[in-house]
C-alpha cells in the first residue's frame, strides 16, 4: 500500500499541474485502504475477501467556478487525465456563489493514533479463526448462526493550493452475528465495532446472539400501543443517527427542520439534564478524526449539553453567510451513559419492551424527525421488572426527540458495530411512551 | 483447470471468424467502441493460469472500468460537479471446494497473477470452515459482446447543457409563489467489463445508467412547516435522448403548484381505506415485497445477519399464494431500459425471463450458479452482480415487474370505477421487516378519490400491510399501455454492502381496506 511520504510527493505533483493553469487553485486528497473481510451463514464461511482500494481526488476551482474528479490510477497520464478533467468541469460550471477558496495551513488537534498496528496486520487465517470460534458458538447450542467480520487500515492524505496538508490514519474492524434457532421462531443479534480487532471477542459475541436466539422462541403476541422501552445501545444509535443528520443549522436557519423553531433553537432546554450528545475527533474507535473531507480542524464538541441544544453543525459556506465559526462535518458521536445497570433500568420498569435493535430505519417527518422502522432479533416484555419472556417484534414510528426527552435512566455505552445507523458510542437506556406502531411477524 | 477453447479464442481471433463470431455478429456491429486492449488478453489468461496453477478448479477475472458523472443544482446555481473514475481487477477462485477473492486497482498482468494466488490463500484458509462445499451449475463458454442500446453518449454531452437544463428546472420551479428551494440533479453511470472464466467465458460488456431529478420544497414561513414534492421520473439504462424526452423543465412549473398545493392540504383521515396505487409508487412495493423475498440467499439464510431472511422459504414455492389469482410477478434481466438489463451476469451466465409468481402463486427464484443446485434446480437464472471490480460477485436482483392486466384499463379507468379511496403517485418513505412481512410505505402526491373522481390532495399518507394480505387485497389492475417501469440505482444488499441498479414495471392497481396512517405526529 501507498506510504504517507510518497502519497504527499503524489500530491505535491497533483497540485503543481492545478496551479499551472492561470488562477486555479484546488484541494486534493488520496485516500488508500487496504480492507479484508469474511463472510459466514448457516455455520459456516460463504464469501471472504481481501481488496485493496485507491482514490485520488482533484477539487479546483476557478474564481467561483468548482468542479471535482476523481480516479484510483495514478500514473501519469491518470493523473494528468483527472486534473485535466476537474478543470475543464471547472471551467464549464456556472458560477456558485457558494463555493469557498480552498483552505489554507490548519492547525489540528492533538489525538492518539488511530491506526492499530495489530489491526493493520490482520490476516485471512486470522480472521477464519475468529470466524471459528463464532461458529462453534452456534453448533453447540444447534442454533443456525451468520455473521461478518471485516477490517481496514486507511490512509487519507489531503493538500491545497493554500497551503494545506493534513494526514491521517486510522483503522476500523467490526463483527456481527445473527443466530436463528432451528424453528424459525427465535433470533438473536450481537456487533460491536471499534478502531482495535482486540477490542472484538468473537465467541462472546457470538454466545450473546445465540443466548438471544434461543430465550427468544416462541414469542407471544403483544399488541401495539405505546410503551415503556428499554433499548440496547444497537437501537439507540440507529434512532439517534436520525437527530445527527437534523442538527445543520442552514436546514433551521432556512424553515426546513425540527431545529430553528421557537422553542428548539441554541440554548433552548429540550431534554432530561442527564442526556449530553458529543463529538471528539480523538474518538478513534467511534470513528473521531481530526479533519473532516475539506481538511478543516475539527474541535470536540457538546452538542446537547445536559438536556439542552448547544450547537448546529455550520458547513463554511453557511458559517460566513451567517457570521458564525465553522464547525465542519464532526465525527466520532457519543451520546453519554449513566451509571444504572442493565438489570436496574428492567427493575424500574412495570410494564414495557426490551429491544435488541431495529431495522429498516426510513424518515417519515423530517419536520418531527419522525422515523419509522422494525425491532428484530431479541424483543422481550417485561413486566413488574422482569423480563417475562419474548414477544413478537413491532413497526415504531417515533423520533429520537421524543425518544432523548422521555429518557429516565441510562446504562453502559457501546459501539454497535455491523447495524443501521451504527457507529455512534451509544448507551443503553430507558424511555417512555414510545409508539410501537404495528405488529410484524417477522423473525 | 484451464479447458477453455475460449481461453485461446481471444478477443482479436473471435472478431476476426469463428463459427460463434458468424452467430454473434449483429450485436458486435451494434457494439461501438468495444474494443479489448490487448494486453488485456494476455493479463486475463495469465490470472486464470497462476490461479489454477496455486491450485484453484475454478477462477474467473474481472476487468471493470466504472464511470460516474454527478450534477446538482440547488436554485439559481450548480452545487456540485464532479466526475469519477475506477478501475481494476478482481478475481474469484474455488479452492479446496470453498470460494476466494482478491481484488487491486493495478492492472498489470503481474499483479493480476500476485491477486490470484492471494484468493486461492484466502479459499484455503477458509475451507476448514465449510460444510458444504461450493458446486457451480454448468454454463455454456459464451463469448459474445453486450452493449447498452443507445443514440448520445451521456458522457459526450457537453457539461454546459447538462447544467443549463438543471437550471432550467430550479427557475422555473422557483417562479411560483410560495416556493423556497428547488433543486434538480444528474446521475451518469459507465459499466464497461471484461469477464473470462476457466469455464470458457469471455465477455465483454458496456452499460449506461442515468438518473435526472427534480425536487421543490414550498415553506410557509408563518406556520414553520415545509412540503417537498419529488418528479416521478425514472433512472433508465439509456442515451441522454432518454431525459431529454422525459421533458423534467416541462414539468417543473406544474410540480411546483403541487408542492404548495400540498403544503395547504389537510392530513389524511386515517383509517382502513381503498387505495390506488400508480406504478410511480408501486413499483417501489414491488421491488421490496416481491423482489427481495425472492433472492433464493435471502429465504435460505444467507442474508440474515444484515437484511434478513424471507417468508417465501422453499417449502412454500408452488403453494403460497402470495398475491391475488390476477397477479403474476416476473423476473428478467432483458426488458429494455431496465436497469438489470444485461447479455450476462458475473457468472457468465446469459440472461433471460422467469415467474416469480404466477396467478398469485409463489413458484420461482433468483438464483446463480453456486445457488441453483440448491434447490434441485440445474441452471442458474443469471442474477450475479458484483458492484465493482473489488467486490465479490453474489446473487443480485434482476427487473421484477408486475404483468399488466388481460383488459386496456387505465388510471383513469381505476379511478372511475372507486367510490371512496386514496391515491398514491410517486414514491416516498419505504420500510419493510427482515422477513419482507410488514411494511409501511409513503408516496409524494396522496389525492381523496370520491365517487368515481379525484377529488382534493391530503398529506401525511402512509400505508401499512401485510406482504401477503396486500397483495391478495388487490381487485383491479390496469392494462399493457397503463404499464410503466421505475427503479431505482441504489439498492443495497450483502455485507460488504454492495449497490445494485434494478427496474420494476406495473400498471396501476387497486387494493381493498387497506391501514392508511397519518404520519404527521402533530395531528396523529
Amino acid at each position: 500500500m501507498i506510504s504517507e511520504g510518497r502519497a504527499r510527493s503524489l500530491l505535491e505533483r497533483v497540485l503543481a499541474l492545478v496551479e499551472a493553469t492561470k488562477g486555479a487553485e484546488g484541494l486534493v486528497s488520496l485516500r488508500a485502504s487496504r480492507a479484508g473481510n469474511t463472510r459466514f451463514a448457516q455455520n459456516e464461511v460463504t464469501t471472504s475477501g481481501e481488496v485493496d482500494r485507491l482514490t485520488l481526488d482533484v477539487a479546483v476551482q476557478l474564481g467561483q467556478r468548482r468542479a471535482s474528479a476523481s480516479t484510483n490510477q495514478l500514473d501519469d497520464r491518470a493523473i494528468d487525465d483527472a486534473v485535466s478533467r476537474a478543470l475543464r468541469m471547472a471551467h464549464l460550471a456556472p458560477e456558485s456563489p457558494e463555493t469557498m477558496p480552498p483552505l489554507g495551513k490548519q492547525s489540528y488537534p492533538r489525538v492518539k493514533p488511530a491506526a492499530d498496528p495489530d489491526t493493520v496486520k490482520l490476516s485471512a487465517a486470522a480472521r477464519a479463526r475468529a470466524v471459528a470460534a463464532a461458529i462453534a458458538a452456534g453448533d453447540a447450542a444447534s442454533v443456525a448462526i451468520a455473521g461478518f467480520y471485516e477490517h481496514s487500515y486507511d490512509l487519507v492524505v489531503r493538500g491545497s493550493t493554500a497551503g494545506l496538508w493534513a494526514s491521517h490514519e486510522s483503522t476500523h474492524c467490526e463483527l456481527s452475528c445473527t443466530a436463528r434457532t432451528s424453528d424459525g421462531t427465535g433470533s438473536g443479534w450481537a456487533g460491536v465495532a471499534s478502531n482495535r480487532a482486540g477490542d472484538l471477542d468473537a465467541a462472546a459475541l457470538a454466545r450473546t446472539a445465540v443466548d438471544k436466539a434461543v430465550r427468544s422462541q416462541k414469542p407471544q403476541r403483544l399488541d401495539p400501543g405505546r410503551y415503556t422501552v428499554i433499548l440496547e445501545p444497537a437501537a439507540v444509535a440507529s434512532l439517534l443517527a436520525f437527530l445527527i443528520g437534523s442538527l445543520d443549522a442552514r436546514r433551521a436557519d432556512e424553515h426546513r427542520s425540527f431545529f430553528g423553531k421557537p422553542g428548539t433553537n441554541i440554548g433552548d432546554k429540550l431534554f432530561p439534564e442527564t442526556i449530553t450528545l458529543r463529538s471528539d475527533p480523538g474518538d478513534a474507535a467511534a470513528g473521531g478524526a481530526p479533519f473532516d473531507d475539506d481538511g478543516l480542524a475539527l474541535a470536540a464538541t457538546r452538542w446537547i449539553d445536559r438536556g439542552t441544544l448547544a450547537a448546529l453543525t455550520y458547513s463554511r459556506y453557511w458559517a460566513k453567510h451567517q457570521d458564525k465559526p465553522p464547525t465542519g462535518e464532526p465525527g466520532g458521536w457519543t451520546l453519554d451513559g449513566g451509571p444504572t445497570s442493565r438489570d436496574e433500568l428492567i427493575k424500574g420498569v412495570k410494564r414495557g419492551v426490551l429491544i435488541t435493535r431495529f431495522w429498516y430505519l426510513r424518515s417519515l417527518d423530517p419536520q418531527t424527525i419522525l422515523a419509522t422502522g422494525l425491532t428484530r432479533d431479541g424483543t422481550f416484555l417485561i413486566e413488574s421488572g422482569e423480563i417475562r419472556g419474548p414477544v413478537n417484534n413491532f413497526r415504531f414510528n417515533e423520533s429520537p426527540i421524543h425518544m432523548l426527552a422521555n429518557c429516565d435512566g441510562l446504562g453502559a455505552q457501546s459501539i454497535p458495530g455491523g447495524g443501521e445507523g451504527a457507529g455512534a458510542r451509544s448507551p443503553i437506556l430507558r424511555s417512555h411512551e414510545f409508539n410501537l406502531a404495528s405488529v410484524s411477524e417477522a423473525v | 483447470m484451464l479447458t477453455s477453447t475460449a481461453m485461446t479464442l481471444t478477443r482479436r481471433s473471435f472478431l476476426v471468424g469463428s463459427s460463434l463470431a458468424a452467430l454473434a455478429a449483429p450485436r458486435l456491429i451494434s457494439a461501438r467502441g468495444l474494443l479489448t486492449d490487448p494486453t488485456l488478453d494476455d493479463l486475463v489468461k495469465r490470472a486464470l493460469a497462476a490461479a489454477t496453477k496455486a491450485g484453484a478448479s475454478y477462477a474467473d477475472v474481472r476487468v471493470v472500468r466504472r464511470r460516474g458523472e454527478s450534477v446538482a443544482a440547488r436554485e439559481d446555481r450548480i452545487e456540485r460537479v464532479s466526475s469519477s473514475e475506477q478501475y481494476g481487477i478482481g478475481v474469484r477462485v474455488i479452492a479446496e471446494r470453498a470460494w476466494g477473492f482478491s481484488a487491486t486497482p493495478i492492472v498489470t498482468a503481474s499483479e493480476a497473477e500476485r491477486i490470484a494466488r492471494a484468493a486461492v490463500d484466502v479459499a484455503r484458509a477458509n475451507a476448514r470452515l465449510l460444510k458444504r462445499p461450493v458446486e457451480l451449475a454448468p454454463v455454456p463458454a459464451n463469448v459474445d459482446v453486450w452493449q447498452t442500446p443507445l443514440l448520445k453518449d451521456p458522457f459526450k454531452i457537453p457539461l454546459e447543457d447538462k447544467a443549463e437544463l438543471l437550471l432550467a428546472c430550479t427557475r422555473e420551479a422557483m417562479k411560483v409563489p410560495g416556493v423556497k428551494f428547488a433543486t434538480a440533479g444528474f446521475n451518469g453511470q459507465s459499466e464497461w467489463k471484461l469477464f473470462a472464466s476457466t469455464d470458457g467465458g469471455y465477455i465483454e460488456q458496456e452499460l449506461c445508467r442515468l438518473g435526472p431529478r427534480l425536487q421543490v420544497t414550498a415553506v410557509d414561513d408563518r406556520r414553520g412547516e415545509f412540503e417537498s414534492v419529488a418528479s416521478t421520473v425514472a433512472p433508465r439504462q439509456a442515451g441522454w435522448e432518454y431525459v431529454e424526452n422525459v421533458k423534467l423543465d416541462a414539468g417543473a412549473r406544474a410540480l411546483a403548484e403541487l408542492a404548495i398545493e400540498k403544503l395547504k392540504a389537510p392530513s389524511v383521515t386515517a383509517g382502513k381505506r381503498d387505495l390506488i396505487l400508480d406504478p410511480t409508487n408501486m413499483w417501489l412495493t414491488i421491488h421490496e415485497s416481491i423482489g427481495h423475498p425472492t433472492e433464493l440467499d435471502r429465504a435460505l439464510g444467507y442474508e440474515a445477519n444484515f437484511a434478513g431472511t424471507s417468508f417465501a422459504t422453499p417449502d412454500k414455492r408452488g403453494k403460497l399464494q402470495l398475491a391475488a389469482p390476477i397477479l403474476t410477478f416476473y423476473a428478467d434481466k432483458i426488458t429494455p431500459g431496465g436497469l438489470a438489463t444485461c447479455g450476462y451476469d458475473d457468472d457468465g451466465v446469459a440472461t433471460g425471463r422467469w415467474n416469480l409468481v404466477e396467478h398469485g402463486v409463489f413458484v420461482g427464484y433468483q438464483t446463480t450458479r453456486d445457488q441453483a443446485g440448491w434447490i434441485g434446480e440445474t441452471a442458474s437464472r443469471g442474477t450475479s452482480y458484483a458492484d465493482s471490480y473489488a467486490s465479490i460477485p453474489f446473487q443480485r436482483m434482476p427487473n421484477v415487474s408486475m404483468r399488466p392486466g388481460p383488459h386496456e384499463r387505465s388510471l383513469d379507468d381505476l379511478i372511475a370505477g372507486t367510490d371512496d379511496a386514496i391515491l398514491i403517485i410517486g414514491d416516498g418513505s419505504w420500510s419493510i421487516d427482515h422477513q419482507r412481512l410488514n411494511f409501511q410505505f409513503g408516496g409524494q402526491q396522496f389525492w381523496e378519490i370520491k365517487h368515481g373522481k379525484r377529488a382534493r390532495m391530503v398529506k401525511d399518507v402512509a400505508y401499512q400491510a401485510n406482504t401477503i394480505e396486500f397483495w391478495n387485497s388487490c381487485d383491479e389492475i390496469g392494462g399493457t399501455s397503463s404499464w410503466w417501469m421505475g427503479g431505482s440505482l441504489f439498492d443495497g444488499k450483502g455485507e460488504p454492502e454492495q449497490i445494485n441498479a434494478v427496474s420494476h414495471g406495473c400498471p396501476p392497481a387497486r387494493f381493498r381496506r387497506v391501514n392508511i396512517l397519518d404520519t404527521n405526529r402533530r395531528t396523529a
